[in-house]
This record gives C-alpha cells, sequence and structure tokens, in this order.
C-alpha cells in the first residue's frame, strides 16, 4: 500500500499534523498504537508559560525572541520568532477545525483551576472549564462544587481552601445517583471517564441536571468534574439549557474525560478528510533506499509493508515509548535516528522530581526543517514532530502542547512545500 | 509533677520495639521515643530476610546460632510477619565447590538443618535460580516483613501497658549527679521540647545510638556501613537464593510479598550522611550484575526501586567493608563500663536477633530495677499472628471482595477485621496495584498513628506496588485531609514529599519502565496538578 505520508504515533501531534495534510488533500495514514498524552490532559493546551529558568511569561508571542535567542536547539526556535504567532494560530484553527472548542490567544496566557484548585498558567483551554485572566482568582465570588459520591480522583476541599484564599467561597455539595451505583460497587470501576459514560445518556443528564437545580442555591456558578462527555460533546451544554445555570468544569486525576474527547474529535475530523487511522498497530521495522525510508511494517500487517514519499515521526517521548531508554543509553526505537541526551546514566536525573529533570529535554535530534538526523545527517523524508524533540522542558516551559502542535504544524507545512 | 517511667527507650526500631514489648510484658512501665516513624532506619532498610544463620556459619559460629534459634521462635510468634520459603545456598562454577563442604559442616554444627541437593533438583525447586549452578545446599531461609514485625511488637507493648510516642526526637539526655534520670526530646509535629523522667534510659538509636551515647559522655564507637538494594517489580523467585561462598556484595535475592530484593552492597559512609541515603548508579550496576549470576531472568526484570540501609556495626577496628565485624549482639551497662548511672546501649546484632536484644536488655533492666520476672516473647505470640483468630476474621470478612480480603489479612492479620467494608464506599480501591481500600486506609488513620503519606504507606503498601503512588497518593492525601489529619496545604506539600521519598528510589533505576512511569508522574503532578517543589505550607 502506497500514502504520500505516513505518521508514525496517532497522538495530539500526529494528528494535527495528519488533519492539516489530508485537508491539503494528501493521502495520509497515521499508524497509532493506542494511548497518548491526551488522556491524561487537563483541558487546556499550553504554549509557553515560562523561561527554563523558570521565570513566569504572560505573552508567549512577546517572550518568543528573547527564547529564540537564548535557545537555539528548542523546537520554537526552528520554526522562528517571526513564523511565531502565525504557526500557534494555525495550529489553534486546526482544533477548532476538528470541533475541538478552545479559546484562549498567545498574546496573552489565561488560567485554568488545576485539581489542586491553584491557578496555572496556559494558552487554549477547552470550552466549558474553568477559567481565569489572572491568577488573582475567578469571576465569581460564590460558587457551589459538586461531586459524586465515591468519587475520589477529585478531592474536593483542595478546590475550597484554594479559591477560599483568592476570594471565592466555594460549597461542596455531593449527590449520589442510582445510575452511578453499579459501578460504585466495583472497587475499581469508580473512575472519570466511566462516570462520563453513564453521563452521556440522556436519562442520566435528565437525572443530573435535577441534581444540579436543588442543590446550586443561590451560587453563581456551578462546578463539575471532568467526568462529563466522553462520547458527546453537547451533555454540558444542555446541563447548562435545562438548569439555566453557569456550569464550569474543572479537570481529575486521569483518565481525562478532555483528552479523550479531543483525541476522538481530532482522530474522526482526520477520517473524515480521507485520512486511514490504523489503531492498535505498532511499526516493527522498514526498508531504507539512498538514504532515505521507503517502506514500513507492522505488527498487524507482517510482510506487507506501507510505501510513503514522506514519514513523520510523532511517537513521543518516554512515555509513549518514542524514546526508549535502559540501562545505558536513550535511543529512539524505530529508525535509530540521532537522540540528544547524556551519555552517563547518573546525568539523566536531580534528586528533586519537581525540579527540572535532565531527561525531560533528551530527545530525537533534528535539523532547522524537523529532519530527523541519522550520524548526524538529515534523513530527506524522514520528519520528528511532537514530545520526542529534544531540546525543550514541556513542564518547566509550560510548553507541551504547544511544540507538539506546532512542530506538527510546521513539518506538515515543510511537507506540502516540497 | 510529671509521670516516671522505670524505662525511657529511645529509638523505635525492631530492637526498640523488641525491648519495649519485653518490658511491658514482665510488669515495667515503658516509654518509647522516636523521631521519626517506626521501622524508619535499618529495621526498614534491609532485605526482609529471614536468616536460617547460614550465612554465618562459617565465619561467625554464634551469630549462627542465634539465628537459627531466632528463626524458629518467629515463625511461631510472628506467623503474620513471616514467609517460609525456605533457603538456597548455591555454587556456581566461578564459586567451585570446596566451600559447600565446609559449609555444611559449619551449618550442622550451628544447629541449622542444611542439605546438599542435586542442582537439577534446585532447579525444581526455584525454577529462577541459575542454571548453571553445580552446587545446591538447601536452609530454612525465609523472608520476613520489618515494617509489620515492628509494628506488631509496638502494638502488643501498648496493649500491655507501653507508651510510644513517635516523631519525638531526644536532644539531650538530663544527667543528675552523673546518673542519667531522662530524655528532652523535640515533638517534631508541634515543634515544643518535652521532658521525659525514667530510672533507667535505653539508647536503642541503631547507627544514631553513635551520637546518643555522645550526649551521655561515653564513648560507643560505631561504623556506619551503608547496604544498597534493589526491588524488583515481581516475584521473581520463591526461595531464597544465596551463593555458597564467602559472603560478598549482592549475594542474596529474597522473595517478599509481590516482589523480590537483592542485596547488599557495604560502603563505609561517613555518619553525616547516614540520615540520607541515596544509591549511586555504579551501586545498581553492581547489584544487577551480581544478581543476574543468582537469578539470570533479573536482567529484564524491571527494577522499582533502589534503596540503602546504614548498619549499626559496633566497630573493633577501621574495617572499611565492614563485613569481618562481628555481627553479634552488643547490651553496654554504662554504669560498670563508664560510670554512668541508669543508662544502657544496646547495638550490634541485627532484625533477626531484634527479641533477644530486647531480652537481653529486658534482663538487665530486671536486675538493674530489682524487678524479679522471666521473658515470655519467646513463647507469646504477637497481635495479628493468631491463628485461629486469623480464620475466624476471614470467614467474618466473607462480604469483601477475595483479593481485598486476603490483601487486608495478609498485612493487618486478625487485625483485618476492624477495616471497616460494609459499604461500597469504604470497600472502594485507593491504590489498585495492592488492593488497599478506603476503609482500610481510614483504619490506619484511626488506628495506626499515622501522620502523613509515608507513614500510610508502611501499614498499608499504599504506593507501593509497579505504579509507586501515581494515583493513590493524591486519593490517599484527600482522605487525610478529609479525616483532619491535616489541612490541605499541609496535604499538597505531603503529597509532594511522598511523590519525592519515591523519586529518591527510582531516579538511580530510572530507565525502561521505570522511566516511563516517573515521566507520568511528573506530567501528572507536575504539569495537570500543578505541585512544585516550592509547594510550601501558607
Amino acid at each position: 500500500m502506497r500514502y504520500d505520508t505516513i505518521i508514525i504515533g496517532g497522538g495530539l501531534s500526529g494528528l494535527v499534523c495528519g488533519l492539516r495534510l489530508a485537508k491539503a488533500g494528501k493521502r495520509c495514514a497515521i499508524i497509532s498504537s493506542g494511548q497518548s498524552a491526551l488522556h491524561f490532559s487537563s483541558g487546556s493546551f499550553d504554549l509557553l508559560a515560562a523561561t527554563a529558568d523558570g521565570e513566569h511569561i504572560s505573552s508567549p508571542s512577546e517572550a518568543i525572541a528573547s527564547l529564540v535567542e537564548r535557545t537555539p536547539s528548542h523546537p520554537y526556535a526552528k520554526i522562528g520568532a517571526e513564523h511565531f504567532v502565525a504557526t500557534a494560530e494555525a495550529a489553534k484553527q486546526t482544533l477548532l477545525d476538528a470541533g475541538v472548542r478552545v479559546e484562549g490567544d498567545a498574546a496573552q496566557n489565561h488560567y485554568r483551576l488545576t485539581p489542586m484548585g491553584t491557578l496555572k498558567a496556559t494558552w487554549l483551554t477547552m470550552d466549558g472549564y474553568v477559567r481565569a485572566t489572572s491568577d488573582e482568582g475567578l469571576a465569581w465570588k460564590s460558587v457551589v462544587l459538586m461531586n459524586a459520591e465515591g468519587f475520589l480522583d477529585f478531592y474536593t476541599q483542595f478546590i475550597v481552601d484554594e479559591l477560599r484564599k483568592k476570594g471565592t467561597t466555594c460549597r461542596v455539595s455531593n449527590f449520589s445517583l442510582a445510575a452511578l451505583d453499579n459501578i460504585r460497587n466495583n472497587p475499581t470501576e469508580m473512575r472519570s471517564a466511566n462516570i462520563a459514560r453513564i453521563f452521556d445518556k440522556e436519562e442520566n443528564i435528565a437525572a443530573l441536571a435535577e441534581i444540579i437545580a436543588r442543590g446550586a442555591g443561590d451560587a453563581e456558578a456551578v462546578l463539575l468534574p471532568a467526568f462529563l462527555g466522553i462520547d458527546r460533546a453537547d451533555v454540558l451544554d444542555e446541563l447548562k439549557r435545562r438548569t439555566s445555570r453557569e456550569i464550569a468544569i474543572i479537570a481529575t486525576l486521569p483518565p481525562s474525560v478532555p483528552g479523550i474527547r479531543a483525541q476522538i474529535a481530532l482522530r474522526r475530523a482526520f477520517e473524515r478528510a480521507g485520512g486511514v487511522y490504523m489503531l492498535g498497530d505498532t511499526v516493527v521495522g522498514y526498508d531504507e533506499r539512498e538514504g532515505a525510508i521507503e517502506r514500513i511494517y507492522t505488527v498487524n500487517h507482517g510482510n506487507i509493508g506501507f510505501e510513503a514519499a514522506e514519514f513523520v515521526l510523532a511517537t513521543g517521548s518516554f512515555f509513549s515509548r518514542g524514546l526508549v531508554a535502559d540501562r545505558q543509553a536513550v535511543v529512539e526505537p524505530l529508525f535509530g535516528v540521532d537522540v540528544d541526551a547524556a551519555a552517563d546514566r547518573a546525568d539523566w536525573y536531580t534528586r528533586d522530581l519537581f525540579e527540572q529533570q535532565p531527561f525531560e529535554s533528551f530527545g530525537v535530534a533534528s535539523d532547522e526543517q524537523f529532519h530527523a538526523l541519522r550520524g548526524g545527517r538529515a534523513v530527506e523524508n524522514l520528519y520528528v514532530c511532537g514530545a520526542g524533540l529534544s531540546g525543550f522542558n514541556p513542564l518547566t516551559e509550560g510548553c507541551g502542547a504547544g511544540v507538539s502542535m506546532l512542530s506538527a504544524v510546521r513539518v506538515s507545512d515543510n511537507i506540502l512545500k516540497k | 509533677m510529671q509521670k516516671e517511667f522505670d524505662v525511657i527507650i529511645i529509638g523505635g526500631g525492631a530492637t526498640g520495639a523488641g525491648v519495649a514489648r519485653d518490658c511491658a510484658l514482665r510488669g515495667i512501665s515503658a516509654l518509647l521515643l522516636e523521631r521519626f516513624d517506626i521501622a524508619t532506619g535499618a529495621t526498614g532498610r534491609n532485605h526482609g530476610l529471614l536468616h536460617s544463620g547460614a550465612r554465618y556459619a562459617v565465619n561467625d559460629h554464634e551469630s549462627a546460632e542465634e539465628c537459627i534459634r531466632e528463626n524458629m521462635i518467629l515463625r511461631r510468634i510472628a506467623s503474620h510477619c513471616v514467609d517460609e520459603t525456605g533457603g538456597l545456598f548455591i555454587s556456581l562454577p566461578e564459586d567451585g565447590l570446596e566451600f559447600q563442604s565446609k559449609f555444611i559442616k559449619a551449618c550442622l554444627s550451628a544447629g541449622i538443618k542444611a542439605e546438599a541437593i542435586d542442582p537439577k533438583e534446585a532447579l525444581r525447586m526455584e525454577p529462577s535460580v541459575n542454571p548453571a549452578l553445580i552446587g545446591a545446599v538447601t536452609v530454612p531461609d525465609g523472608s520476613v516483613d520489618p515494617f509489620r514485625l515492628t509494628a506488631a511488637n509496638v502494638l502488643d507493648a501498648k496493649l500491655h501497658g507501653a507508651e510510644v510516642l513517635t516523631y519525638q526526637e531526644v536532644t539531650e539526655l538530663v544527667m543528675e549527679q552523673g546518673r542519667v534520670v531522662g530524655v528532652k526530646a523535640l515533638d517534631r509535629k508541634s515543634g515544643e521540647m518535652r521532658e521525659y523522667r525514667g530510672r533507667i534510659t535505653v539508647n536503642a538509636g541503631g547507627i544514631w545510638g553513635h551520637n546518643i551515647a555522645k550526649k551521655a559522655g561515653v564513648t560507643v564507637n560505631m561504623l556506619p556501613a551503608k547496604g544498597a538494594l534493589l526491588i524488583f517489580g515481581h516475584r521473581v523467585n520463591n526461595v531464597v537464593i544465596n551463593r555458597c561462598r564467602k559472603p560478598a556484595d549482592a549475594d542474596i535475592l529474597v522473595p517478599g510479598d509481590t516482589i523480590s530484593l537483592i542485596g547488599t552492597t557495604s560502603s563505609k559512609v561517613p555518619f553525616d550522611e547516614v540520615d540520607d541515603m541515596y544509591v549511586t548508579a555504579d551501586e545498581v550496576d553492581l547489584l544487577l550484575r551480581e544478581g543476574m549470576k543468582l537469578a539470570p531472568s533479573l536482567e529484564h526484570t524491571r527494577i522499582l526501586r533502589a534503596y540503602a540501609g546504614v548498619r549499626p556495626l559496633v566497630a573493633s577496628d577501621d574495617d572499611p567493608s565492614g563485613r569481618s565485624v562481628s555481627r553479634g549482639i552488643v547490651v553496654l551497662d554504662h554504669a560498670t563500663r563508664d560510670g554512668v548511672e541508669g543508662f544502657i546501649t544496646i547495638t550490634g546484632g541485627k532484625l533477626m536477633t531484634y527479641r533477644l536484644m530486647g531480652e537481653w536488655t529486658t534482663d538487665l533492666i530486671c536486675k538493674k530495677l530489682g524487678v524479679d520476672a522471666k521473658c515470655t516473647t519467646a513463647e507469646r505470640p504477637l497481635p495479628g499472628s493468631r491463628k485461629e483468630e486469623r480464620e475466624r476474621t476471614s470467614k467474618k470478612m466473607h462480604a469483601v471482595p477475595t483479593m481485598q480480603r486476603e490483601s487486608s489479612l495478609y498485612r493487618h492479620g486478625d487485625m483485618a477485621e476492624r477495616v471497616e467494608s460494609s459499604t461500597a464506599a469504604k470497600r472502594s480501591l485507593v491504590c489498585e496495584c495492592e488492593e488497599v481500600s478506603v476503609g482500610e486506609v481510614e483504619y490506619a488513620i484511626n488506628a495506626l498513628e499515622v501522620n502523613n503519606l509515608v507513614d500510610l504507606r508502611r501499614r498499608t503498601r499504599v504506593g507501593m506496588g509497579t505504579c509507586q503512588g501515581e494515583l493513590c497518593a493524591c486519593r490517599a492525601a484527600g482522605l487525610m485531609a478529609e479525616m483532619g489529619r491535616y489541612c490541605t496545604s499541609r496535604a499538597k506539600q505531603d503529597l509532594a514529599a511522598f511523590i519525592n521519598e519515591r523519586w529518591k528510589g527510582m531516579s538511580p533505576v530510572a530507565w525502561g519502565d521505570t522511566l516511563r512511569e516517573s515521566e507520568f508522574t511528573k506530567w501528572l503532578y507536575g504539569g495537570v496538578c500543578g505541585l512544585t517543589s516550592k509547594t510550601k505550607e501558607e
């Protein structure tokens, strides 16, 4: 089988890249082994929230020039300060086109509410999630926080106490619902995605709406944990419509319902645009000719190879196995391309996990066009995008989702330019 | 006027707990003070090997005899802490068979049942053993849960009138006319200083006893020897595997609970490092290299974490390996030794002989106090180990899902019935890896003196499975705050501390799946939840 482009990795980066290529008329396939980092998303996408030294950034578009100058190996430096805002806008538009409703602007970060109740700077936040324009507090003076009894992955008191510090009174109202009893009786089942599947059902939406209407009192807004709307996107709208209440969502511990929904939306948009999404398959081998990748082989398709003019490596970092570390070294397991990583294992980590960890910046080496390097030389038809790139710290700099999406946009542009 | 105890015991390791229990059973009023949680020093940082004594048989006949006697006693009195796995001493081609005959002879003369078996038979007994072995000897080794053992001693001491206070750090010994009459201690929870009076003070501080002795102006010269170990992600072997040769690095592989442990290294460390032992990448490599000779499959087995303890060896000379020093029990009566009345140091020995150390110390206490009471600790089962009670408890818990019930019984023995399991909410799981329910967490928080998540982990195994506390840590912190253990600011601080405590053990082995898991933990807590190392009490 032959495609124009084959993307290996079906997470945020691979999907953004694939969707843009498919929409531009390319015959495109994505090979995905399954779970991606979207499954534990916060419901927001970060672009640039701090410098590598941890200095706070409020305007990514203003800060980009200095970042590019100071860290020329950063993926954003390869995109270039002058293209940064347009690339970010294109990434955002890709989400919107797929039906992932987000709000936010590269000129000015806003704040999301964490499950710990703190406010954290971010770029795009999914529709319906609690947002704040500054870290000083929410727009509401009084809210009611509702949680399902027995749901342990969302601890209300953390949020109550933090909001109080920032001037919002927060009352907690726990509810039980007969429809939840079944999963509550199984000790491992009371998880966000399972609850969301129950609330996807019409009769349960009606019951929840009643609970909200009863429990909301005179609060300005009702806050709910992110256990709504996994297969359908309109659950929150329905609840708002039926209760005539302001309702907003707060992220929970994984699995992430908004992340899963975004993943599904992007995948469907990709398929609607003519893309082929091969779920649950893993690339295990490849042929090359004259220094270019010719075809790849997967577990499910055995010796039937897939050929393409261009290949994109969007396999993520360690968690997704885009990078693999053993006792001696960090490698890129599919093509064995160059990896930027410290040679000595003792230099991979520091003692405080919450500080910057060297391993977080390890990744596949690439040139200015995001070609993967092998033996220091670019592989002309193999591009890299996403978390597997080297040279940035997704957490310290608050740029993980941004690097994933913007590098994907740039790789798709580079392919289309060819 | 303050209450005066007969005895103040400093140190909540197995030894201190053993002394406290023995005193309490003999009607002596005892106060045990521990600066952190129980079993946080060397007690909680070793193999958890129920030594048969075979390891010492050739070089230290006395220790070997003590070990096998205590081994048999612990099987009786602490059955819920002991796994009777049996042990093998294998000879590899590089070891030769010369040592084996000497070894068997020495074992038998110490009363240790040692029997040479065919290497093929050894492979049948323990399929994970190195198939290249040329000889094997069976011995009555086993494994023991050091925390559970200490906790059971503490519990029984309290049931018999002893007081046990954790997070009380002794800062000063109160001296009057050359006699120790009590201690001053910092309450680490409130920050207050407290004074306790006792007719006799026992220094059971392990390696930290070196500095406690100094406070009385006496010198007990200890040699801190670091021992590093690795924990593997599953139970690789069901039988303890040792090397049949002169004791060396990383030559014991012990199955415990759901995991296996390889250890140890031995290296001299300075006293200022004993509070914070990190395992280096080189130590990890050594442990793995040697461990693979015992069980080749270790090469491909996930390592959960690395940790290290400090042996409180009493130094006779400056031996850097710390191995030629006797592991024998040292009871020092500072009245006769140094002219300081009312002060005893108990040290040396090992986890295996904690009960005997308690007996000898309490014998000395009785002599000094003029109390005429016999030691009964060798006969009386510890709480949790009463077999008929356990069966009755298991029946009473029939409504609890099997895995959960077994896990709970396994951890708490016959005390498991105190775990609330009547509703779905109480049965819902906080920790999936280790099947720890809300009810069990609540029981531990209410009844087992839990001050933080690390204390909770020791009592329930929350966060000890393959995920090393990914989701359960946050759930448990929430429950702790809900039950009023602390405010939410402290809860978050505790959560960050717990995650970093796990990282301390994971970072030296952070490759493969352990690195994947670490990256995920960081994303979750550093990213989604926004915790930082600066998450402090506000």
